[in-house]
């Protein structure tokens, strides 16, 4: 009884509601396309990696076939392009087949494990075996390779910037937002075209000189030192979400704690304040994200002591750089990006001015 | 004597609350002074200083002199003209398509702002893996059929021209999307009404579109283009993951180069300072004329709030 009645001009809705919603999927699908061979490409072991065409997907176990060799055992592994067992190595010396299994196929094995396979070759030849493959091999090589041995370091580092620089620019740049959303003032347009100003100048245009500056002073190559300069343009933004987060809370709050006898300091602390916190812990995120994510300043700014965006940098640019290992730090990179941007993204649509869909 | 003491208090008190604004933002200005303004004047001082540290021009004839300099300028005003059109249009016409109510549009304008928030490591990663004669657009290619199986294309190896268009693409990957929602924040803040009003008299989609859509969203555009015009203009770290130094020199490119890659020369740090110059001296000449040309300056109106 409930039901609506469909008319018949719901045909050519539902026809207009689906082509839509194809037409967002093949987008959706552009923009995710690269994400996804990235992130396929960092499970990949290296022999996959090398593969042409490149698979899919990381295969999760790795079959194995052996039997006696000219050297000693000859050990093939299942190939899924070719669809069929290919020969690898001709070895009798276990502790490289072990290495390789390790390096190449992103499978653990060791000498003892090999061997008790081994042991079935008296009965039936050849012999099957499989071993599930360790997808994360990527991973821990980049930690123990990149930046040789730097990585962990740097990832610290990295983290110590970001902190710093939410700090530095949420108290100053909070401030400041405030005065922007409550008072009229001289110089109050200046404060908003400062976000445009500070980016004129390339950020190279800023680092270059700040060697000199913070060599000065002894931050240079330290984490403060990178924090004041990321500062520079998070003060600039932080302003504009602080503000536009403080002109979403009606004055009259304020006003009517004041009228109960607080003071205005008080009247912020107890009332805006606390409505203001989802907005500002947003805003600590962003500068936190920007923070992280920069690399070019990074690379000027730092020389004994990177950023693990510049070790990543490094990775991919330099001769360490298999593909896979590039994709494991890549995506390693990316992934704070990503959640932070989950949790913030409503504060990042409304500062463009709230997109309510 | 009481009444003169109470009026002073007050008098204090009305000039201590109109002071309050400037404390507010008096740590902004001085950590801009410190942090912003004072490098920003070594660098045009630097500029225009020689070796010993006598005042000279020599820095700007050296940099003009440079024979990469000339390509360099003409690859970034390609780049800037190209993806910066490109980039506004292909977002606006995606804008007005999506601008409606549908369900899973919060995931989805999540999922479109992910190339934006990625580490710009990350993204010289995914494509440095991507366009190698064996890496995964190349199969892609291949399981979509539309290469035969071991057949290649070699997307590096092209001359500068195919490299500009290939990087101009790479870069509206990253932010078309990015775009698109700025626009779409845009559309969503017109009443319904202006527009419903402009059919009434008789207007089809496109006068509609021109006449009223349009000239209301032109603050969003405005912020959106001049965020972008800078961006693009500083775009040079995905050209060097990629294809390394000095085959397609850009102006950013060539500051690193010559304060990182060839640190050691004589001239290296003013060829460094001299390209900066340049580089600043264009974006803000870029920003002010779109600014000009946009009419931004004619009227009163805010940015962001």
């Amino acid at each position: 009884m409930s039901e609506p009645i469909k008319k018949p001009t719901n045909i050519f809705k539902a026809a207009k509601t689906t082509s839509f919603y194809i037409f967002l999927t093949g987008l959706t699908a552009a923009v995710l396309l690269p994400i996804f061979f990235i992130v396929s490409l960092s499970f990949l072991s290296t022999r996959e990696a090398y593969r042409y065409p490149l698979p899919l997907l990381p295969t999760l176990v790795t079959k194995f076939e052996m039997t006696f060799g000219e050297r000693g055992y000859l050990l093939s592994v299942y190939d899924r392009t070719e669809k069929q067992y290919m020969t690898i190595m001709d070895t009798n010396d276990l502790k490289k087949m072990s290495v390789f299994m390790h390096a190449q196929l992103s499978t653990e094995m060791s000498v003892e494990e090999i061997e008790t396979q081994i042991a079935r070759l008296e009965e039936e030849d050849p012999i099957f075996f499989q071993k599930g493959t360790n997808i994360l091999t990527n991973y821990d090589t980049f930690f123990k390779v990149a930046g040789t041995g730097k990585a962990v370091p740097a990832l610290i580092r990295s983290l110590q910037i970001c902190a710093m620089t939410v700090v530095i620019s949420l108290s100053i740049g909070g401030l400041a937002g405030y005065a922007f959303a409550r008072y009229y003032f001289k110089g109050r347009d200046a404060l908003k075209f400062s976000v445009l100003f500070v980016r004129m100048i390339p950020g190279v245009a800023i680092a270059l000189p700040m060697v000199i500056i913070l060599a000065r002073i002894g931050f240079y190559d330290r984490p403060i030192g990178l924090a004041l300069v990321y500062s520079v343009g998070n003060i600039a933004l932080t302003i504009w979400i602080t503000a536009s987060i403080f002109l979403g809370i009606p004055v009259s709050h304020e006003e009517a704690a004041q009228v109960f006898g607080a003071t205005r300091l008080q009247a912020f602390l107890k009332v805006t304040f606390p409505l203001a916190l989802p907005g500002l812990a947003a805003a600590a995120m962003y500068a936190f994200l920007a923070a992280w994510n920069e690399t070019v300043s990074a690379i000027i700014l730092t020389q004994f002591n990177p950023t693990f965006a510049v070790v990543v940098y490094q990775t991919v640019l330099g001769a360490v750089g298999q593909v896979n290992l590039a994709a494991a730090g890549g995506m390693v990179m990316a992934l704070p990006s990503v959640v932070f941007l989950y949790f913030i993204r409503r504060y990042i649509r409304q500062m463009w001015g709230g997109v309510t869909i | 004597m009481v009444e003169a003491s109470a009026v002073r208090r007050r008098k204090w008190k009305r000039f201590s609350t109109a002071m309050v604004p400037y404390l507010l933002v008096l740590p902004v200005a001085v950590y801009y002074a410190a942090f912003w303004l004072r490098p920003v004047m070594t660098a045009i001082i630097g500029s225009f200083t020689d070796t010993v540290g006598a005042l000279t021009l020599q820095n700007y004839a050296l940099v003009f002199a440079d024979k990469d300099f000339l390509p360099a300028l003409r690859n970034t005003a390609i780049i800037v003209i190209f993806s910066v059109s490109l980039e506004f249009f292909a977002a606006l016409v995606l804008a007005l398509l999506i601008n409606r109510k549908f369900r899973g549009s919060s995931i989805f304008l999540f999922l479109m702002m992910i190339p934006m928030a990625l580490p710009a490591a990350a993204v010289g990663a995914m494509w440095i893996t991507g366009l190698t004669a064996h890496g995964w657009m190349n199969s892609l290619l291949i399981y979509l059929n539309i290469l035969e199986p071991g057949d290649k294309v070699y997307w590096l190896a092209g001359n500068e021209w195919t490299l500009l268009a290939l990087l101009i693409v790479l870069d509206a990957w990253q932010v078309i999307p990015t775009v698109m929602i700025i626009l779409l924040a845009g559309l969503q803040n017109i009443p319904k009404e202006t527009q419903e009003a402009g059919y009434v008299f008789g207007g089809n989609y496109v006068t509609v579109l021109r006449k009223i859509t349009l000239p209301i969203l032109r603050p969003t555009i405005q912020a959106a283009v001049i965020l972008r015009l800078i961006a693009a203009i500083q775009i040079w770290l995905i050209i060097v993951l990629l294809v390394g130094f000095s085959r397609l020199p850009v102006l950013v490119e060539r500051i690193v180069y010559y304060y990182d890659e060839v640190s050691g020369l004589d001239i290296s740090y003013q060829m460094a300072t001299g390209y900066t110059m340049v580089v600043t001296a264009l974006v803000s000449l870029a920003a002010l004329l779109f600014l000009y040309l946009s009419g931004a300056f004619s009227r009163d109106r805010e940015v962001g709030t």
